[in-house]
């Protein structure tokens, strides 16, 4: 009853005009960033930070949390008209979609993947109402061993979740930690790997690291690929409505898809995707057509995109009730709160119940108005795909490079800009993920300030640190991430000796 | 190639970041100090580092990707750092618009005029967005 009460304050608070209309142009950038393919989720987010300055920060934030999920809903229409995803969250729904569109029925597949995103983003949205407040009371009472054994174990599940390679992942996500110890030191005032240069002194700034990884990292990605002009096939408003047959198929699959999307969503890594895989792995084993699947079947369009819809309300618990970002898009969106002078996390329900409310209650509208626009839009979004990105990239190149000198004024920042957007472009190419690399820069003082005061707290025992029973509970999931990591690892390797008769 | 590029730019880049946290002091277990995560992230990055060495001259299978347009890559390249050069010479509007306007031609927007024009005009619609709407002190 109580969360019942705050919601509906939250729903007063985000149906202020200025609210609003932020939601409203949240979602909508959020929908263009997914129908778009080449401007990532994250990338959007960083590079519309600095404009985000003069609002008010619930506004602002409000926007923020609207392209997040806003870019899940659009990801699809490209994978099901022109076999090309808008979102790394969208490539599962290629392989049903677009088949589904060559058999004249793209408009039931995108109406089907808009109302099961609406479905499945509210499963996720009760869910993060239900679970956000608990979690962030519970965490009121975590010290540093607790905070260093949750950061440590977000990084271990997220190098075992994100990406191809597992070592390439943890790699990946010291050398953000590497980065995060760059600058003055929180606890001791030392400046550490500056080497002289003051513009050092505050470290790596995470949106300028975003930007540049993300940003100018997607742009030399967009601009040095051959680009086919696809045939894009036109949509009618008139071509949204499924058939019978297809309601009933799609039903029971959207709504397992919202759990499943829900469950995985609260492990770190890049959940929006993962789930989409797992759902369409289960739809494929609960359908009674597996046949079809490849082939156009619609479970195969509304489980996925349902699951990285729910997913994404899942990335929020951690975020705002434990100030942890698991994912790309969420230490982003951390940057964005940080930017505002808001520190999201446990005190945050108690400092600022408008804010944690409003944000929560917004995305419930958002989630409404994400499907009123969608449909009706649909025309205008696949005319947008029209849109050659030979003038488009430039354009965010130039919006990119002003905003990372915007933040903090400096050229040096430009520079980094720079050279963090060709070694993303450069990462990319070798299949090296960049998104651990921006986790292990946000969660390497966490990691750092739990440590040292836990193992001082501790008496400097290690044993007595991993003991506590909460540490141990979070450290436990971690082991058995390594163990099983280790496990399959080890099974493949058996396999392969066994093939090849060593 | 380009794969163990990078993991020997890593490699290197954890020793030296190894060697640097040196001079800070490590502590001890019961008083870490500025230097206690600095020597452990290191090393860690440096086994890592080998790890993914060993492991790609192990399995000699490189990632199938698309094929880049290097030679634009070079210009986009040279684009940027000329904007750099020039930006707080000739200030943002000017430099912008010469940026723009190269990266539309190496993007192989066809004709000079609508280039030009989107050039202009998006150069102005900036300046005017960052100066008087976002205030920032444009160079």
């Amino acid at each position: 009853m109580d969360i019942l009460n705050l919601l509906l304050q939250g729903i007063s608070v985000s149906i202020i005009p200025v609210n609003l209309l932020s939601c409203t142009i949240g979602v909508l950038i959020g929908t263009l960033v997914g129908v778009l393919p080449g401007i990532d989720t994250v990338s959007a987010i960083a590079l519309l930070l600095p404009f985000s300055y003069g609002m008010d920060s619930t506004a602002a934030l409000i926007m923020f949390a609207g392209i997040y999920y806003g870019s899940k809903y659009g990801g699809s229409t490209t994978s099901i008209l022109i076999n090309v995803p808008g979102e790394a969250a969208s490539v599962v729904t290629c392989l049903d979609g677009y088949p589904m569109g060559q058999k004249g029925r793209a408009g039931a597949a995108l109406a089907i993947s808009a109302i099961g995103s609406f479905i499945a983003g509210t499963i996720g949205l009760i869910g993060l109402t239900l679970l956000a407040p608990p979690l962030a009371q519970a965490a009121l009472v975590f010290g540093p061993p607790e905070y260093f054994s949750l950061a440590l174990v977000g990084l271990i599940l997220l190098s075992r979740l994100t990406g191809t390679s597992a070592l390439k992942s943890a790699l990946m996500a010291v050398i953000g930690i590497m980065l995060s110890t760059i600058g003055l030191d929180s606890l001791s005032g030392i400046s550490r790997f500056t080497f002289g240069i003051d513009e050092l002194d505050r470290g790596f700034d995470l949106s300028i690291l975003a930007m540049g990884l993300f940003g100018i990292g997607e742009i030399l990605t967009a601009m040095t690929h051959a680009e086919a002009k696809p045939d894009i096939p036109s949509v009618k408003f008139r071509d949204l409505y499924p058939t019978k047959k297809e309601w009933q198929r799609s039903i029971t699959p959207m709504f397992r898809g919202g759990i499943v999307g829900f469950l995985v969503g609260l492990l770190p890594g890049p959940a929006a995707t993962i789930s989409s895989f797992i759902s369409y792995g289960l739809e494929k084993r609960c359908s009674k057509h597996p046949e079809e699947f490849g082939h156009g079947a619609i479970e195969g369009v509304a489980g996925p995109e349902s699951a990285n819809n729910s997913a994404i309300s899942a990335t929020m618990i951690p975020l705002l009730s434990l100030g942890l970002p698991f994912c790309g898009a969420t230490a982003i969106l951390l940057s964005g709160f940080m930017i505002h002078g808001i520190t999201p996390g446990p005190s945050l329900i108690t400092e600022r119940p408008e804010l944690f409310w409003g944000l929560i209650a917004s995305m419930y509208i958002g989630n409404v108005l994400l499907l009123i626009i969608n449909l009706p839009l649909i025309g205008v979004f696949v005319q947008l795909l029209k849109t050659p990105l030979n003038i488009l990239m430039p354009l965010v190149a130039v919006v990119t490079l002003t905003g990372a000198y915007s933040i903090n004024n400096s050229m040096f920042d430009l520079i980094w800009v720079i050279f963090f957007g060709i070694l993303g472009f450069l990462l990319q190419r070798v299949g090296f993920e960049p998104s651990p690399l921006i986790i292990g820069l946000v969660l390497g003082p966490e990691l750092e300030r739990g440590l040292t005061q836990g193992l001082i707290i501790c008496n400097g025992s290690i044993w007595a640190l991993i003991t506590r029973p909460i540490t141990a509970t979070i450290l436990s999931i971690g082991a058995v991430a390594i163990l099983y990591n280790f496990v399959t690892w080890f099974t493949k390797y058996d396999n392969t000796r066994k093939e090849l008769d060593i | 190639m380009l794969e163990k590029m990078i993991s020997l730019l890593f490699l290197i880049g954890s020793l030296t970041y190894l060697y640097w946290a040196q001079e800070f002091t490590f502590g001890t277990l019961g008083s870490p100090k500025s230097g206690f995560l600095p020597n452990l992230a290191g090393i860690l990055a440096l086994i890592l580092s080998i790890t993914v060495i060993f492991r790609q001259f192990q399995y000699k299978k490189s990632a199938n990707k698309d094929a880049v347009d290097w030679t634009k890559f070079l210009f986009i390249l040279i684009g940027l750092v000329f904007y750099l050069m020039i930006l707080s010479i000739v200030g943002y509007f000017v430099a912008t618009f010469i940026f723009l306007f190269y990266l539309f031609k190496v993007a192989d927007t066809a004709g000079w005029r609508f280039p030009l024009v989107v050039s202009f005009c998006s150069s102005a619609a900036f300046h005017l967005l960052f100066t008087y709407y976002l205030k920032v002190a444009l160079p």
